[in-house]
């Protein structure tokens, strides 16, 4: 695999030239495929370029986003970049930073490469080749714990859409406004109880540290939730055949099924179980479940699987307009992480316009004060953001998804639900 | 109990064919030319992105899309071994690891570049499909593609033990040196076994397509198995090849079954340790055949 450095695309998005031809100014040390790959996201983000910072009244904001665009999580890095550009170009349309005289936001994007390697020393790169006003990042839990690592260091306020608890633990400078993998757990046994009054749940997970923290997860609160746990079982991800595995489930006598694993995995799960003509409710949990290639990969087997999200593109009329606006440059529906990307963006140009000042340690206060419950920062479940001392939203909950006619439609809790669950 | 006993054992009977026209190649290329070929699974990956180019752009179904992927192979599999292969045959081993090991990490970057890392499934009538007796359930796919698997196993075999050509394979398998005494024209017949061992990899390719999902990594997964099937079965020998490939699709599916569900590669690699402990030379005997 390739592993050399990469150097950053810097773009610069503003009013007059969002819609011109792209003419970014790539670095000099770049591979053909980097090039290529970095091409399709800027054209997929609707092809807007970097200018030379000449004519602009106020000097530009710096925002860091640091997210994998090469390697295994490519596929969600390209969307979160098209959607960090889409959000970037929203707020400077807008006007820009109002208390730093209408200061534009200039987005320097990084490509982590799906790598905790080079995520260390992108994020240094990142932080010590520009001045920095805060960091959005990495969506892979992996991946941002190292990148906040290192900008808690440099003293740079990170928000990230992660949902590891681990986030959260000594920090002072990240932020997360979306819920945490602990709430996902409870969540994912609160809407197996709406299939069944006594639910039997089969947990299979892919056994490395991804689907084993997120079984344990759910194993430890199921009693709390009155869920019973029918079968625990631990699998090599990248298997070639999973009936073997849906015998198991079946022979259990689950009537709902967790599967905690990647998405060529669980593309055979699913296809299996319809195979074997079992009927059970499938939740698929978070990540690569909540993407528009899932439903690609398994059509209309997709349709009635649950699952759970941080945020969800149907949620309020912000998030549908923005939905509407990526649609409209790419071509698939906002998904998850990315649309709570944009409410990350807002929300650090809500602090930027509180504190008037690009300085990282004053956005850093600024954004610890932030207490929103309307606009677009304000954008996810709950509709409010207020940070909590340990860099939490207290308001942050997931809402439970399930695939309705290709799309992903909110179906729990009760205030978040815009469309009735139906029972397969 | 038995029908769980006798739904793993068919399960495990149905990816083994997979597992088998993977492994026949490696044991063909082993046999015949005497190099192993790391890049085996790599050309199972491009039979999977032919199937599924052509199913996605012209609509045509991965099965029928086995009589493109097993010529385009065959040639490929020529080509390799006339411009790559037959300059680096020679007393050293060395060169030639080097060579299919780089091969493969080439094509599987260029996998990686070309098509990105993204999965790529097929869509066909027959996909979800599956046959109901009692209690057991037979996928419809899955047993195209062992039927189709077994019936190029067994013209292969009949095209080793009937025909010149197999026959002259075959004598350059057991003594090459010999053989070429005798008048074999050496790099036609190792053209000829590269071509065959990639069409049979490209067959593997087309035929997991209706329910197995396309992507660069892809060949790895199957290639480590087809390397166990191919030690397991003895080293060069077509239908130990074939034989290892069905008990280890079975050894997992039991192992999954009864054991624990990441267990599958324990119990084969169990069976691979036994076998070399008792039977050094495999299963297949002490020869190749």
């Amino acid at each position: 695999m390739k592993k050399d450095r990469k150097d950053s695309v810097s773009c610069k998005a503003g009013l007059s030239e969002s819609s011109a031809a792209s003419s970014q100014t790539l670095s000099k040390r770049h591979g053909r495929r980097e090039f290529l790959l970095k091409t399709g996201g800027i054209l997929a983000a609707g092809a807007f370029g970097a200018v030379p910072l000449r004519g602009w009244a106020a000097d530009p904001v710096n925002i860091g986003a640091l997210y994998p665009t090469t390697g295994s999580m490519a596929q969600i890095g390209i969307g979160c970049v098209a959607a960090a550009k889409l959000a970037v170009d929203m707020i400077n349309d807008a006007g820009g930073i109002r208390s730093l005289g209408g200061a534009k936001l200039n987005l320097i994007i990084s490509d982590v490469q799906s790598d905790t390697t080079v995520t260390r020393t992108e994020t240094d790169r990142l932080i010590t080749g520009n001045k920095l006003s805060a960091i959005h990042g990495c969506f892979a839990s992996a991946l941002t714990l190292i990148a906040s690592e290192v900008a808690e260091r440099a003293k740079v306020p990170l928000l990230t859409g992660s949902s590891s608890d681990q986030l959260n633990k000594g920090r002072t400078h990240t932020f997360t406004p979306f819920a945490r993998a602990s709430q996902f757990a409870q969540a994912q046994l609160r809407m197996s109880r709406l299939v069944s009054d006594k639910p039997k749940v089969a947990v299979i997970f892919e056994n490395t540290a991804f689907g084993t923290s997120t079984s344990n997860g759910l194993r430890e609160q199921a009693a709390a939730e009155g869920v019973e746990i029918v079968l625990f079982e631990p699998y090599s991800a990248g298997f070639t055949d999973a009936s073997p595995l849906i015998n198991k489930v079946k022979s259990a006598g689950a009537n709902a099924l967790f599967s905690v694993s990647y998405l060529n995995d669980l593309i055979l799960i699913v296809r299996t179980v319809k195979q074997v003509g079992l009927n059970i409710a499938i939740n698929g949990g978070s990540g690569g479940f909540v993407i528009p290639d899932f439903y690609k990969n398994v059509g209309k087997l997709g349709e009635g699987l649950q699952g759970v999200a941080h945020w969800n593109h149907d949620m309020d009329a912000n998030s549908e307009k923005v939905n509407a606006e990526y649609k409209k440059r790419t071509g698939e529906f906002l998904f998850e992480y990315a649309g709570g990307l944009v409410a990350q963006t807002f929300i650090i140009a809500d602090a930027l316009e509180r504190a008037a000042s690009p300085d990282p340690q004053k956005v850093r206060d600024a954004i610890a004060a932030t207490d929103v419950s309307s606009g677009f920062a304000a954008m996810c479940p709950g509709g409010k953001v207020k940070f909590g001392p340990d860099g939490k939203n207290i308001h942050a909950h997931p809402v439970g998804v399930q695939w309705q006619n290709g799309d992903l439609a909110s179906v729990y809790p009760e205030e978040d639900k815009r469309a009735p669950l139906l029972k397969t | 109990m038995w029908e769980t006993i006798a739904q793993a054992v068919i399960n495990g009977l149905l990816i083994g064919g997979i597992y088998a026209l993977v492994s026949i190649g490696v044991t063909l290329i082993f046999g015949v030319v005497k190099i192993v070929n790391f890049a085996q699974g790599e050309f199972v990956m491009i039979g999977m992105y032919i199937s599924f180019f052509l199913s996605s752009q012209f609509g045509i179904d991965p099965l029928v899309s086995l009589i493109v992927s097993m010529p385009v192979l065959f040639v490929i599999g020529v080509l390799v071994q006339h411009f790559l292969i037959r300059r680096v045959l020679g007393p050293n081993d060395m060169p030639q690891i080097f060579l299919t090991f780089a091969l493969s990490l080439l094509l599987l970057n260029l996998a990686l570049m070309l098509f990105s890392a993204n999965y790529r499934t097929v869509h066909t009538s027959y996909s979800d499909e599956a046959l109901h007796l009692g209690e057991l359930y037979i996928p419809v796919a899955k047993l195209i593609a062992f039927v189709v698997a077994m019936a190029l196993s067994g013209a292969l075999w009949v095209f080793l033990h009937t025909t010149d050509l197999g026959k002259a394979m075959r004598a350059a398998a057991q003594n090459r040196d010999v053989a070429t005494l005798m008048g074999i024209n050496p790099n036609r017949v190792f053209c000829v076994a590269l071509g065959i061992a990639l069409a049979l990899a490209g067959a593997a390719g087309s035929l997991l397509m209706p329910f197995y999902s396309a992507y660069p990594f892809v060949g790895q997964v199957f290639v480590l198995m087809a390397f166990v099937a191919v030690v397991l079965g003895t080293l060069g020998n077509v239908i130990g090849a074939l034989v290892a490939s069905l008990m280890m699709g079975v050894a997992e599916s039991l192992g999954i079954q009864f054991v624990g569900a990441d267990s599958g590669l324990i119990v084969v690699f169990a069976m691979l340790l036994l076998t070399l402990a008792f039977k050094p030379t495999g299963l297949g005997g002490g020869r190749a055949r």
